[in-house]
């Protein structure tokens, strides 16, 4: 059985392009396919900018990590961004030792990462 | 009418059970606290008061238990209670007073927790898991649980639950995976300390994955590949305090050591 994840979608007023993603639960190696497929088709329903609310992202792994690396690139490569929010300490901490802080757009809260976009 | 009996505990050396019967109040001060006396005189750390046959426990008589425990702590031992009645264990909670002894329901327990914090005996936990991804998120928490449950901050038993998690994803990924194909897990625990080894067959078919996995990599920091996968290994070296990776042809087998940081 996979880790339990949900992902919870919103507009984001003013802007028709991007998309608010509530992250609740574990993301691991046996939900990331789960998590891609989903996330993938927003990309290709035409969404370019994403905001991802951690508040409620309990636990990430490596694989998780490596999603969200994709996200910010394929978002990137459509001329948008992937932003993310609200993280908490643990996760932070995995996010840093791999070294990803720099390839990731963080923000400690969700006003200012919708206030970042574009 | 009180009554106590003191009892050596084989095989330990200052931990002592002290087997309490009958009404224990006013009258029986002079008696609890002579025990408690004889104890200190022979240096001795942890005493594990077997409440058995105790039908009452006044709060005069508890109080002399809370001064005894007073000393005991500042030994670096404890006084708990054991086997205790219900309605006695009800009034004491009444009092507060289980938020300052701890209370186990038989003596085997209560003797675990003497040598986990006295003699600091590292505790065990070995168990076999099919190959399968599925397996890993509820190990890596119980192992969490475990180490939140022994006193580790949750700092540390998020770490530690992130180590299992990747660990035990290598093991299923690049060895051999199916029902048949068992992982053996070992933790051993201290108050200081987390010790893991993990074995897992190798599958032939994955050799060359496993040494690609297994060759120098940049560390996990300065990271720029957008890859998916790859750093599990990086975050387990990272994360841990010894990371030892024994690989054959017949299997791969890791040892971790976890110091306890917080």
């Amino acid at each position: 059985m996979e880790s339990q994840i949900d992902l919870v979608y919103e507009d984001i007023r003013g802007k028709v392009n991007a998309k608010l993603i509530r992250f609740i639960g574990d993301l691991d190696a046996t939900n990331v396919e789960t998590v891609l497929e989903k996330v993938c088709s927003l990309f290709n329903e035409g969404i370019r900018d994403l905001v991802a609310d951690f508040k409620k992202l309990r636990y990430v792994n490596s694989t998780g990590l490596g999603i969200l690396l994709h996200f910010s690139k394929s978002a990137k490569e459509k001329g948008g961004s992937f932003k993310i929010a609200n993280i908490n300490e643990n996760v932070y901490e995995i996010i840093e030792i791999i070294g990803a802080t720099s390839l990731l757009e963080i923000y400690d809260e969700l006003d200012e990462a919708i206030a970042a976009l574009e | 009418m009180m009554n106590v009996e003191i009892k050596e505990v084989p095989a330990t050396q200052n931990a002592v059970i002290l087997r309490f019967s009958g009404e224990l109040n006013s009258e029986s001060i002079g008696e609890i606290c002579s025990s408690f006396e004889k104890l200190e005189s022979e240096e001795k750390k942890f005493a594990i008061a077997d409440m058995t046959g105790v039908s009452l426990i006044s709060s005069a008589a508890l109080g002399e238990f809370m001064g005894a425990r007073k000393r005991f702590v500042e030994k670096g031992g404890d006084l708990v209670f054991a086997k205790m009645k219900m309605d006695i264990r009800t009034k004491l909670n009444l009092m507060g007073a289980t938020k300052i002894f701890r209370v186990f329901s038989d003596i085997r327990s209560a003797l675990n927790a003497y040598k986990w914090q006295v003699e600091r005996n590292p505790e065990v936990l070995h168990l076999k898991f099919p190959s399968y991804l599925e397996v890993v998120p509820p190990l890596r928490q119980l192992i969490s649980r475990i180490a939140k449950l022994k006193g580790y901050s949750n700092k540390d038993s998020f770490r530690i639950e992130t180590i299992v998690d990747e660990v035990c994803n290598n093991a299923v990924e690049h060895g051999k995976q199916g029902v048949d194909q068992k992982i053996d897990l070992k933790m051993s625990i201290d108050p200081q300390k987390i010790e893991l080894d993990v074995v897992n067959m190798s599958d032939p078919e994955k050799m060359d994955s496993l040494k690609a996995l297994l060759k120098p990599r940049n560390g996990a920091q300065g990271e720029t590949s957008d890859s998916k996968r790859g750093r599990g290994l990086a975050l387990i070296k990272m994360l841990t305090d010894e990371l030892t990776v024994d690989c054959s042809e017949k299997g791969t087998s890791v040892h971790i050591k976890k110091v306890r940081e917080e």
